[in-house]
C-alpha cells in the first residue's frame, strides 16, 4: 500500500502536513470583505475545506489586482484551467505527484484508488464538494449510453473493462480494477485532466433521470439544441472552459458567456489553497484575457498588453520583445522547452510509392539523411546558437538520458553519408550532380509541413544546401494541418517535418507511447499507429523487426512491475530509436520566450514551458503569483467607469 | 411596374436554391469535416482527443449521413429562419454572427463614407481640371493607394498609431471597453481605432472610384447639352452639378447591389491583420475548419442580401433614370 501524503519536498513549493494547516489563522481576502460584511458571501473560514493545501510561493504575495492576458480564441478560455492546475492529484515542479483536491490517495497493487477528499471543500458556488459529485459522474453520465456514447473513457479501462465504483462515505470513493492501471492518476493529474466528478446538484437540472419532460424540454429550447443529452453534454465542459454558471474547483472562475472578445474570470472564493501566513489562493483577483488574432499577439505583448505571455510568442520574436523591454515595463525570460527536437524530419515508412518506402526503411538511407544535415549550421544561423543539436529522444534533464542517444549519427560527416548511399545502389547522377533512383528518377524528397511557421521552411532552406553536397535535391512544401495530416495518413507524404517528441523529461514511469507506434497522428508511422488505434479494423500491422521490438518492449513496459523495470525497458527502447533513426531529429531546447510584466512576481527567473509535464505556468503554482498592489488596484477600480 | 417586381422577386427563389448548392457542394469539397480538423489540431498540441465528445457531435451534425442529407438539413432549417449551430463556437449561428455584426457595420459604413468623401471631390477635379498638375498629382496618390497593398500598410499604422499615439494594437476598441455596453468614452475609443482600418481598407477603394467618376464625368462634359448649358451662360458650377454629374452617378447606384453584403462581410484580409472583431475573421475560421453551418449560413445570408441589393439598386436606376427601361427583359 503506498499513500500519497503531502510531502515536505526540497523545492521552494512545498505542501506541509495537514495537522499545520489547522494551526493557521485563515484571514479574509481584501476584495472579498466587502460582501461578507454585507453578508452575501460566508467568511473564509465557512468557504474552506477544514484542511486546506498548504502552498509555500517563494514570496508570500500581496492579494488583488487584475492580470491582463492575450490568447488567440475564445477556445483558449481553456488555458486557465491549464495555467490554474488544480487537479485531484498533481505533479509538483520537480515531477512528484501530490494531492491537491484530493486529501489523499491510496493506492492497492496499482489497482484499488481510494480517494479521501477535504472535508468541507465547496464548489465555486458554494455547494459542498462530495462523493455524491463522484457517484454522479460514474452512474449518471459515464453509464449513460445517452451521454456518453463511446462508453468509458479510455484511461479508465483495462483490457477494455471499467472499474468498480464504490461510495465509502461521503467523503472517500473507491475505484478497483482487476488488474492494475498505470495511466489513471496521471490522466488525472494531466493538463488536460480526465475528470470523474461533475457538480451534481447543478447537473442534475439537465438530466432526465432527475429533471421532469417538460422542464427540460423547455431548456433544449431555450438552449436550442436538439435534446437533453446534447444540453448537458454542451453545459459540462470543466476543460474547455465555456460555461459561466457551471461550478467548478479552480482558482479562477469563467465570468463572461461566450461569445466574446474579452473573458473575464474571477477568484474562486471557495479555493481550498491558503499561504503559510493564512491567506486564501489565488492572490490575484482578476484574470482579463483579450482574444486577438494569434499573428498580432508578438505585436501586442511587444506594446505591454499582456502582464503574462508565453503562448503565441516564439522564439524568433525575441529580438522584438527585447527591443520593447525600455520602452514597456516587463522582461523577457527565457525558458526552456521540452519537446525532445524543436524540428525533426519523419521519413514516412508507410508511404504507398514502392521505391520510396523501400528506400524510407533502409535504415542506411535514413542515417545517411541524419549525417548529410548540419546541425550546427542550423542552430547558429536560426537559433543564435542556444539550441541543443542532435536526435530526437530524450533531453539531458531527464533521468533516462544518455548523450549517446543524441549524438547517434548526428555528427554533420557528408564522407560517410556519400559512402551509406552509394552502398545503397544509388550510384549513378544526373549532369547536375543529383543522384538517381533505380528507375531512373532523380532523388528528389518533398518534405511536406503544415506550413504554420517560417522556421520550417528557413531550416529547410540550410539543409537543401548540405544535402546537396551528398547528391539529394529537397523539396519543401508548406500546406495546412488537416491537408497535411490527411496526405500523411494516406501515405501520399514521402517526408514530413514537424515538432520531435512532445515530452523529452521522461521518467521511468511515465509510457513511451510516443517512441512506439500507438496512434496514426506519429507522422513516420501513421498506418501502423492507426491498426493499433482502431485494433486492427484499418491500417497496416507492423511488418519491420526493430518496430515490432519496440511494440514488445512498449506491451512489456505496461507489465513491468517496478521503475527499474519500467527504466530498462525505456533504455531499451531509446537505444533502438536512436540507431534506427525513425525520425531525424536536428536540433532540441529551443527557448520560449516568457513575458512578464515587472508588476508581476513569483514567476519563476528559469523554469520549463511545456505541455506535458508542465501545464505551462501550472506545475509554477500560478495561484501564488501576484501584483504589486498601487498601480494594479487602482487599474481595476477604474476600469468600470467611463 | 408591378408586374417587373413580381417577376424578379421570384427570379430570386431559383437563384437563391442554387447559390446553396453551390455553397454547400464547395465547403464539402476538401477532404474531412469539421471534426476531423478538430482531431487535427487537438493532436498537434498533444491534447487527449476525446472520444465521447467526437461521438457525440458526430451524431449532433449529421456527419454520418450521406452528403444530401445534410444538405436537406442546413436547407430546411434556413427555409425556418433556423441559421444552424456552430461546431467551432458550440453555440447558434445567429449569436455567433449577431454580435459582430454591429461592428462589422461601423466599419464598413465609415469606410463608404470615407470613400465617398475623399473621391468625390478628387474626381470632380480632376475631370474638370484634366491633365492639369494637380490632376497628375492627385491620381499618382490614388494609384498608390491601389498598389499598395492593403496588409502591409495595415501593418504599418499599427505600429505608428501604437508607438506615437499609444493606440493599442489590433482591434476597434481599447481592451477595458470589450464586451462593455455602449457608452460616450467607448465610442471615443472605437473612434480613436476606428482610422487605421477605414484608411486602410478604404484607400484601395478610393482609387478605382476616383478613376470610375473622372472617366463618366470626361465623357459627359463632352456632350452638346454641357456645351449649350455652357453657352447659355450658366456659371459652370451650376452647369456640372445640374446635369453631367448627375449621369455620371448611375454606375454608383447600379453599385448600391454590390454595396449591400459588401457592408455586413468586411475586409477579411484586413481584419484578420488588424485582429477586428468583424465577420471577415469569423467566416476565414468557419471556413478554415469546415464549420458547415456558420460558413454556409453566413454566405448564404451574403447571397441572399446581394441577391436584394440588385433587385434594389434596380429599381433605383429606374426611378433616378427615366431613360432606362423595364420591360427590356422581357422582350428580349
Amino acid at each position: 500500500m503506498r499513500k500519497l501524503l503531502p510531502l515536505l519536498a526540497a523545492c521552494c513549493l512545498a505542501a506541509l502536513p495537514a495537522a499545520y494547516a489547522q494551526v493557521l489563522e485563515l484571514k479574509e481576502t481584501p476584495s472579498l470583505q466587502g460582501a461578507v460584511k454585507a453578508g452575501t458571501l460566508a467568511p473564509v473560514i465557512e468557504r474552506m475545506p477544514s484542511d486546506p493545501l498548504l502552498v509555500r510561493p517563494t514570496v508570500p504575495g500581496t492579494p488583488g489586482g487584475t492580470l491582463h492576458l492575450l490568447m488567440a480564441s475564445a477556445k483558449d478560455t481553456r488555458m486557465m484551467v491549464v495555467y490554474g492546475y488544480t487537479r485531484l492529484v498533481a505533479y509538483t515542479p520537480d515531477y512528484k505527484l501530490e494531492p491537491d483536491i484530493a486529501q489523499s490517495v491510496d493506492v492497492e497493487d496499482g489497482r484499488i484508488f481510494t480517494f479521501h477528499l477535504r472535508p468541507g471543500h465547496k464548489w465555486s458556488d458554494g455547494q459542498p464538494f462530495t462523493a455524491e459529485d463522484f457517484r454522479y459522474w460514474f452512474e449518471d453520465m459515464a453509464s449513460n449510453k445517452k451521454l456518453f456514447t463511446a462508453g468509458l473513457p479510455e484511461q479508465m479501462l483495462v483490457d477494455g473493462k471499467g472499474p468498480k465504483f464504490e461510495v465509502i462515505d461521503p467523503e472517500t470513493v473507491r475505484y478497483t480494477w482487476a488488474k492494475p492501471n498505470p495511466l489513471f492518476l496521471r490522466a488525472l493529474a494531466g493538463p488536460d485532466p480526465l475528470y470523474i466528478y461533475a457538480p451534481a446538484h447543478y447537473m442534475r437540472k439537465f438530466n432526465a433521470k432527475y429533471t421532469d419532460e417538460k422542464t427540460l424540454d423547455d431548456l433544449v429550447k431555450q438552449y436550442r439544441v436538439r435534446n437533453w443529452s446534447a444540453l448537458h453534454t454542451k453545459l459540462f465542459h470543466p476543460y474547455h472552459t465555456d460555461n459561466p454558471d457551471l461550478p467548478v474547483l479552480d482558482p479562477w472562475v469563467l465570468k463572461t458567456k461566450p461569445p466574446a472578445d474579452q473573458f473575464v474570470f474571477e477568484r474562486n472564493p471557495y479555493f481550498h489553497r491558503v499561504d503559510p501566513v493564512g491567506r486564501q489562493l489565488p492572490y490575484i483577483d482578476r484574470v482579463e484575457m483579450v482574444i486577438a488574432d494569434s499573428k498580432i499577439i508578438p505585436a501586442k505583448t511587444g506594446a505591454g498588453e499582456s502582464d503574462l505571455q508565453a503562448r503565441y510568442l516564439r522564439f524568433d520574436n525575441y529580438t522584438f520583445l527585447k527591443d520593447a523591454e525600455d520602452r514597456v515595463d516587463y522582461k523577457v525570460r527565457l525558458w526552456r522547452t521540452a519537446p525532445g527536437a524543436q524540428l525533426a524530419l519523419y521519413p514516412n515508412l508507410n508511404v504507398t510509392d514502392p521505391t520510396w518506402r523501400q528506400l524510407n526503411r533502409d535504415v542506411r538511407f535514413r542515417r545517411a539523411l541524419s549525417l548529410a544535415a548540419d546541425r550546427h549550421e542550423i542552430n547558429q544561423a536560426i537559433y543564435y546558437g542556444l539550441a541543443i543539436e542532435g536526435q530526437n529522444t530524450v533531453l539531458p534533464e531527464s533521468p533516462l538520458y544518455d548523450p549517446a542517444y543524441r549524438t547517434a549519427w548526428a555528427t554533420y560527416d557528408p564522407k560517410q553519408a556519400s559512402r551509406l548511399l552509394d552502398e545503397i545502389g544509388l550510384t549513378k547522377h544526373n549532369s547536375s550532380g543529383i543522384r538517381l533512383l533505380p528507375d531512373g528518377q532523380p532523388l528528389e524528397i518533398v518534405i511536406e509541413n503544415a506550413g504554420e511557421s517560417t522556421e520550417q521552411s528557413d531550416v529547410l532552406e540550410l539543409l537543401r544546401d548540405t544535402w546537396r553536397e551528398v547528391g539529394i535535391q529537397l523539396f519543401s512544401k508548406p500546406s495546412q494541418l488537416d491537408i497535411w495530416r490527411r496526405r500523411v495518413y494516406s501515405g501520399a507524404t514521402m517526408m514530413s517535418i514537424d515538432k520531435g517528441v512532445d515530452n523529452g523529461l521522461v521518467t521511468a514511469d511515465m509510457p513511451p507511447d510516443e517512441f512506439v507506434p500507438t496512434t496514426q497522428a506519429q507522422v513516420q508511422w501513421p498506418m501502423w499507429g492507426q491498426y493499433l488505434e482502431t485494433k486492427g479494423k484499418s491500417g497496416e500491422a507492423v511488418d519491420m523487426p526493430d518496430v515490432q521490438e519496440l511494440q514488445k518492449l512498449y506491451k512489456a513496459w505496461f507489465s513491468a512491475t517496478d521503475d527499474f523495470a519500467r527504466a530498462d525497458i525505456w533504455r531499451k527502447i531509446l537505444k533502438i530509436s536512436a540507431d534506427d533513426v525513425f525520425s531525424i531529429g536536428l536540433v532540441a531546447g529551443v527557448p520560449q520566450p516568457i513575458v512578464v510584466s515587472n508588476k508581476l512576481h513569483n514567476v519563476p527567473e528559469e523554469g520549463i514551458f511545456n505541455w506535458e509535464p508542465g501545464a505551462f505556468f501550472g506545475y509554477y503554482h500560478m495561484d501564488t503569483f501576484w501584483l504589486t498592489p498601487e498601480d494594479s488596484d487602482q487599474a481595476s477600480a477604474e476600469t468600470p467607469k467611463g | 411596374m408591378f408586374h417587373y417586381i413580381m417577376r424578379r422577386v421570384l427570379i430570386m427563389i431559383p437563384t437563391l436554391i442554387v447559390i446553396s448548392a453551390v455553397i454547400f457542394t464547395i465547403i464539402k469539397l476538401p477532404p474531412g469535416d469539421y471534426l476531423s480538423s478538430y482531431i487535427d489540431t487537438l493532436r498537434q498540441s498533444h491534447e487527449t482527443v476525446d472520444e465521447q465528445k467526437i461521438a457525440f457531435l458526430r451524431a449532433q451534425f449529421h456527419l454520418d449521413e450521406p452528403a444530401w442529407r445534410q444538405y436537406l438539413y442546413w436547407v430546411s432549417g434556413l427555409i425556418r429562419g433556423d441559421l444552424g449551430y456552430s461546431a467551432l463556437y458550440d453555440l447558434p449561428v445567429s449569436q455567433v454572427v449577431g454580435d459582430k455584426l454591429m461592428l462589422t457595420f461601423i466599419v464598413s459604413v465609415a469606410t463608404i463614407l470615407f470613400t465617398w468623401i475623399v473621391a468625390f471631390p478628387i474626381g470632380v477635379y480632376s475631370a474638370t481640371h484634366q491633365y492639369s498638375l494637380t490632376d497628375y498629382g492627385l491620381t499618382f496618390l490614388g494609384f498608390l493607394g491601389l498598389a499598395t497593398p492593403n496588409f502591409l500598410l495595415a501593418l504599418v499604422l499599427l505600429y505608428f498609431a501604437n508607438v506615437h499615439f499609444g493606440i493599442s494594437i489590433g482591434g476597434l476598441m481599447d481592451p477595458q471597453y470589450l464586451d462593455k455596453p455602449w457608452t460616450v468614452a467607448k465610442a471615443v475609443s472605437v473612434l480613436k481605432h476606428l482610422w487605421i482600418p477605414v484608411l486602410v481598407i478604404g484607400a484601395a477603394g478610393t482609387a478605382g472610384m476616383i478613376r470610375r467618376l473622372r472617366a463618366n464625368l470626361l465623357d459627359e462634359l463632352q456632350k452638346q447639352y454641357f456645351v449649350t448649358a455652357r453657352a447659355k451662360g450658366l456659371s459652370p458650377f451650376r452647369a456640372l452639378v445640374k446635369y453631367p454629374l448627375r449621369m455620371s452617378l448611375n454606375p454608383f447606384i447600379a453599385d448600391i447591389g454590390a454595396l449591400l453584403p459588401h457592408v455586413i462581410s468586411g475586409a477579411a484580409v484586413v481584419s484578420v491583420v488588424l485582429s477586428l472583431p468583424t465577420t471577415g475573421p469569423m467566416l476565414l475560421d468557419a471556413l478554415r475548419s469546415q464549420d458547415m453551418y456558420l460558413a454556409g449560413s453566413f454566405l448564404m445570408f451574403m447571397a441572399s442580401l446581394t441577391v436584394i441589393g440588385v433587385f434594389l439598386s434596380d429599381l433605383a436606376l429606374a426611378w433616378l433614370d427615366p431613360r432606362i427601361r423595364l420591360e427590356g427583359g422581357v422582350t428580349r
